[in-house]
């Protein structure tokens, strides 16, 4: 509609009087403000699912084993459940808290600027080796569905006696021992300590 | 050295040719959600959008005699 009108006025040339600067501000204001916000919003769900995440090929080996319905992993279990499902990467990843979507999306900027500049020929079995999380997974994150208060939680008794340290993050919920890491290819590097 | 902007109809026939670019940006990033076209319609295609829509408001502008009103 936009397209029709702003061909129009430059093909027909037509006078500036009150009905063309009507069409024009349709043509030139509210429909592409409309497409804009529409592709916003699409573009910004977009980003949060998994074949979205998966699309640089050093995540592929993590996508894969998330739609793999026999893998075992926690990322694959979580994107088994309906909460989770196709954005199990993001809802995992996201930082939670009141300015948590702006710093998550700050975050994926980060990723696209470095796979653009560092990763984007890197070879897979390289990229498994070398790229690592910037940061583990906070227990926050667990903590936002699995609630450390609740009696059933509290009834498993590794649970209850690693209480105040998985409250303060001392010890990952996805480590060895515990659950085990997210992901197959979960690497321990200098900035990922074994807990 | 004063500058000074083009007539009218040519601004809005720039704004015009911008939107014609910008608008196609963004609906194929609607149409096929993958990588590059999100990140094209996020960032490029908003610029030149924004930019369409700048010109089309200093049009208006100069209609309205906004710099005269302001003067006064």
């Amino acid at each position: 509609m936009a397209a029709a009108i702003l061909i129009t006025f430059l093909v027909r040339r037509p006078a500036l009087e009150g009905t063309t600067k009507l069409w024009l501000l349709m043509g030139i204001g509210v429909f592409p403000i409309a497409t804009a916000a529409t592709a916003n919003v699409s573009g910004f769900a977009a980003t949060q699912s998994r074949t979205f995440c998966g699309s640089c090929h050093v995540m592929i080996p993590h996508a894969s084993d998330s739609n793999d319905p026999h893998s075992t992993s926690l990322s694959a279990i979580h994107a088994r459940s309906d909460q989770f499902g196709h954005d199990n990467c993001y809802t995992c990843h996201k930082d939670y808290g009141m300015y948590g979507y702006v710093l998550t999306k700050m975050g994926g900027m980060r990723h696209v600027y470095l796979y653009l500049t560092k990763y984007h020929s890197m070879p897979l079995e390289e990229a498994k080796h070398d790229i690592r999380v910037v940061s583990p997974v906070p227990n926050e994150n667990c903590m936002s569905c699995h609630t450390t208060t609740a009696p059933g939680w509290n009834k498993v008794p590794d649970h209850a006696s690693a209480l105040s340290d998985v409250r303060k993050g001392a010890l990952s919920c996805a480590s060895p021992g515990c659950h085990g890491y997210a992901h197959p290819y979960t690497k321990l590097g200098k900035e990922l300590p074994a807990k | 050295m004063k500058l000074r902007l083009p007539s009218t109809e040519r601004l809005l026939r720039a704004a015009c040719v911008l939107a014609l670019v910008a608008l196609p940006l963004m609906v194929w990033s609607i149409v096929d959600p993958t990588v590059w076209p999100v990140l094209v319609a996020l960032s490029l295609g908003q610029a030149i959008g924004t930019l369409s829509l700048l010109l089309f408001l200093v049009a208006v502008a100069r209609d309205l005699g906004l710099r005269a009103k302001l003067r006064k």
